[in-house]
């Protein structure tokens, strides 16, 4: 029952955007400090370092930098907070973090090349895969 | 065997008569006993909804005032005299449960399952052995015939071991299907259960004799079809067993369609045992490629694994039979497969790169030589497509030496009928004389061998053959071993040339490991002959066939992939091998740059600098013609190896990277290059027959020599990159040749 222990509270609704924004940076703060054991739970220091994390983190947060509804924000940041909780207790695989948090970043590994400009569509589906 | 069909009926009395439903026990009334009786009691039969025949079963009449009227459940039907009650129930739409009757096999008559009654016959008749008579009233539903096939039900159940959990019929067995419908629910019997020792026929048939019903149509295939006396049965009454009378192999190319046609699970597959269940498989309609016939196989999969092939009836080539080789070569799909493009490197070894690279590299050394030194060579199991495509590439590089391997080097595309069976393979079947020259069909073609065997017990044709030494499963004449009995024969020196000549339908078959000798315009001008002096070639007859070895060579020959030169191989710089590995490759310089496309590390790949890894047969869409002309068409069933790529597409890209971009995207687009060249390939499924005879042939000045002709397969079980990657074609071939 240790989830439980742990479990999201739901907070009442922020009051205006002022209050939702602090509610971001709080949140965050808990994502940076929970860095280290997930590296430490997820054995990831052999493929990212703290400081990647933390940008990770950041870029996710800007991704919706537009959002201006408070409403939108707590959503938004409920289901970030859920997303830690269930990284924090162990609920996803070392391949999930990897996948979504590290190389994930830049898209899968594709062998690009400056070369292929010019090439007709039928060439780049043939170096991508045998079904198109 | 419909089991929703067979269910129905035998719900159907239970609905209407309340007694069946609260008795479930096997109990005897008056009037079962007395078919007169409940014939009587059976009120006239309301107008019946028209019913079509069984799985679309058409009949034809030879004259039509032979034809006889019998009423099925009331139900005129019209059918041609000879016909059996149990063929005529099946053309009024009635599906007769049987497990000894097999339409193609002689009429035992021994399961007793089929039995109906016969209005005015004191017993159930045994249908498939009774012939039908004018007038006869047949009654396949009524209680005397139900209680009579779950009578004989409940006998083969006696000693049936209750297997079905382990067994690996289950869910497509007969008898499973048809207890369902006839059997009881409960055993009365109680003694011991009778078992059998089982037989050991080779790497290919498993053998659970326990389960066997007696039926003896592996016995009756055995004999009649594939002509092996191997099987048959020992014993009498509860002793009786099938086996082989002395501890032996069964030999045979055609074995395993006793999986097929044993209705439980006696006979099964030795390399499927216990490895899927069959409603999990996934079937795909596709062609073999093992051979020149294009037999029409259903190949099963699961997931990305093809685990079992088996056979699709078609009645003009393979009827509802494969050989061995087609049924058991699918492990080679498995293994010795090329999944990345590679280059080898100084060292001698293979090391693996991308496709943008490799394709670049071939592309530049493509550009460096000239144009004349570069040489294409298709395999003999591509696809039609591919070989299109091929010949587009290399004559957009201005190279116009491309064939494919087995058609030789100077044959000649130009006249259809000098490359193809023009008799087509079920017309073989009103032949009354046949001549094979240098062509052993039991090993080259399985399922044309069957059908002259088949030709042969029909009609007692008459077979001459010249060639070396081989096995035959039909009566033959051993004329001679060389070109100078084919002489003999041409200049009517010869006994047989008179035969030929008093034939009606003589049939003439070259085999195709002719192309390859020197002096092969010279015999096949010889041949020309005999079939002219025998009146071969008539109007209403084409006797003059040419049996192919490989599926890829009539396309190759009617997409024109003849070389131009016939020694360019000793000259070549640049060597496209698209899957081809049986081309001697010991011709070819040193410093040549040999790219070897294709899926399986074979022969070819020792040789390469670049491997660029294709689809095999099983995972591509592919046009394929067979030796008689019809085009057939391969499906994908699983998806292709690591990072191979289609044939032709591999071709198309390369194109584009060395800037002669060919101008086709699609399959689609690829086809209607084809139609521009040979439209017949397009033709699915409809064999294309030549237009032209031989006499448009110039005059052959060539001397033939007189060295004896030899056998163009020495291995029946490893013909190809995928049967020699094959586990089990390679246990045949230890256990089963002839040494
Ligand atoms: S082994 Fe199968 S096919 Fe042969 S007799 Fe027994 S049941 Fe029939
Ligand atoms: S099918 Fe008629 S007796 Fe077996």
């Amino acid at each position: 029952m240790a989830f439980a222990a742990r479990a999201v509270k739901v907070p009442p609704n922020s009051a205006s955007l002022e209050e939702a924004r602090c509610r971001v940076f709080d949140f965050f703060r808990t994502a940076c400090r929970s860095i280290p054991s997930i590296i430490d739970i997820y054995n990831l220091d052999e493929v990212v370092t703290k400081s990647q994390l933390r940008s990770t983190i950041a870029s996710e947060i800007r991704k919706n930098a537009h959002i201006t509804n408070p409403k939108v924000i707590d959503m938004l940041l409920f289901k970030g907070t859920e997303e830690l909780n269930n990284i924090l207790e162990h609920a996803k695989q070392r391949h999930h973090m990897i996948g979504q948090y590290v190389v994930g970043r830049e898209g899968l590994v594709h062998d690009r090349d400056p070369k292929d400009e010019g090439i007709s569509s039928f060439l780049k589906n043939f170096y991508n895969s045998n079904y198109f | 065997m419909g089991l929703g069909l067979l269910a129905s009926r035998a719900m159907r009395p239970i609905k209407s008569s309340n007694f069946r439903m609260c008795a479930r026990y096997i109990v005897t009334k008056p009037e079962l006993q007395s078919p007169e009786s409940a014939a009587a009691e059976a009120p006239a039969q309301p107008d019946l909804p028209p019913r079509t025949p069984v799985g679309g079963a058409r009949i034809h009449f030879p004259n039509p005032e032979d034809a006889i009227e019998v009423f099925v459940d009331g139900y005129p039907v019209k059918i041609p005299k000879g016909f059996t009650v149990l063929q005529a129930c099946e053309v009024a739409g009635v599906d007769i449960p049987r497990f000894c009757y097999h339409s193609r096999l002689s009429i035992a008559g021994n399961c007793r399952m089929c039995l109906v009654e016969v209005e005015k016959s004191p017993k159930p008749v045994a249908s498939c052995a009774m012939p039908a008579l004018p007038g006869m009233k047949i009654k396949t539903d009524t209680p005397v015939a139900k209680k009579a096939r779950e009578g004989v039900m409940e006998f083969l159940l006696m000693n049936h071991p209750l297997d079905c959990p382990i067994c690996d019929q289950g869910g497509e067995c007969d008898l499973q299907d048809q207890s369902m419908a006839f059997g009881s629910d409960r055993g009365r019997f109680t003694e011991m259960k009778r078992s059998v020792v089982d037989k050991n026929l080779g790497p290919l048939v498993k053998t659970v004799m326990t389960r066997c019903i007696q039926c003896t149509r592996c016995v009756r295939f055995a004999t009649e079809v594939a002509g092996v006396q191997d099987l048959g049965m020992l014993g009498r009454g509860s002793g009786e067993e099938i086996g082989t009378y002395v501890e032996k192999l069964m030999t045979s190319e055609l074995s395993g369609n006793v999986i097929d046609i044993c209705p439980v699970g006696a006979l099964t597959s030795k390399p499927f045992a216990f490895k899927a269940r069959n409603w999990e498989l996934k079937g795909t309609e596709s062609i073999d490629v093992t051979d020149a016939v294009g037999s029409n196989i259903r190949i099963d999969s699961r997931g990305p694994e093809v685990l079992r092939i088996t056979p699709r009836l078609n009645e003009d080539i393979n009827e509802e039979w494969i050989s061995d080789k087609t049924r058991f070569c699918y492990d080679g799909l498995k293994r010795q497969r090329l999944n990345d493009p590679m280059i080898r490197g100084a060292d001698g070894r293979f090391k693996a790169m991308s496709w943008r690279d490799a394709l670049a590299v071939v592309a530049e050394v493509a550009h460096q030589v000239k144009p004349e030194e570069i040489v294409g060579i298709a395999g003999k199991l591509s696809d039609a497509e591919s070989m299109m495509a091929l010949k587009d590439f290399l004559n957009k590089m201005g190279s116009n030496n491309v064939w494919c391997e087995g058609n030789g080097m100077q044959t000649s595309a130009d006249l259809r009928s000098g490359y193809i069976m023009n008799t087509s393979i079920s017309g073989l079947e009103k032949a009354d004389l046949f001549l094979l020259v240098g062509t052993q069909p039991r090993v080259e073609a399985t399922m044309v061998n069957a059908r002259i065997r088949k030709t042969v017990r029909a009609t007692n044709a008459k077979v001459g053959y010249i060639g070396p030494e081989t096995d035959f499963n039909y009566d033959h004449q051993h004329l001679g071993t060389g070109p100078n009995t084919l002489v003999e024969i041409a200049e009517g020196r010869h006994a047989f040339s008179s035969a030929i000549s008093n034939a009606k339908n003589p049939v003439i078959i070259v085999g195709a490991g002719l192309f390859e000798r020197d002096d092969k315009d010279a015999i096949f001008s010889a041949v020309e002959t005999i079939a002219k002096n025998g009146n071969v070639i008539r109007p209403d007859w084409n006797g003059l066939n040419v049996l192919l070895l490989n599926a890829a060579q009539a396309a190759a020959l009617d997409l024109g992939l003849v070389p131009e030169s016939s020694n360019c191989l000793e000259s070549a710089k640049f060597v496209y091998l698209m899957g081809a590995d049986d081309v001697n490759l010991d011709k070819v310089p040193n410093d040549a740059f040999v790219v070897y496309q294709g899926h399986h590390g074979d022969s070819g790949v020792y040789r390469a600098n670049v491997i660029l890894p294709a689809a095999a047969f099983s995972e591509k869409e592919g046009t394929y013609e067979n030796t008689e002309g019809c085009s057939q068409q391969t499906l994908p069933a699983v998806p292709t190896v690591g990072d191979a790529r289609d044939d032709w597409k591999i071709i198309r890209a390369l194109s584009e990277v060395a800037g002669m971009r060919l101008p086709y995207d699609t399959v689609g687009a690829i086809r209607s290059r084809i139609r521009m060249v040979a439209p017949n390939l397009l033709h699915m499924d409809e064999r294309e027959p030549a237009t032209f005879g031989p006499s448009l042939k110039p005059k052959c000045t060539q001397k033939m020599s007189s060295t004896p002709f030899s056998s163009a397969i020495e291995n029946f079980y490893m013909t190809d990159a995928i049967t020699r990657a094959s586990k089990i074609m390679a246990q045949c071939s230890a256990m089963l040749l002839k040494k």
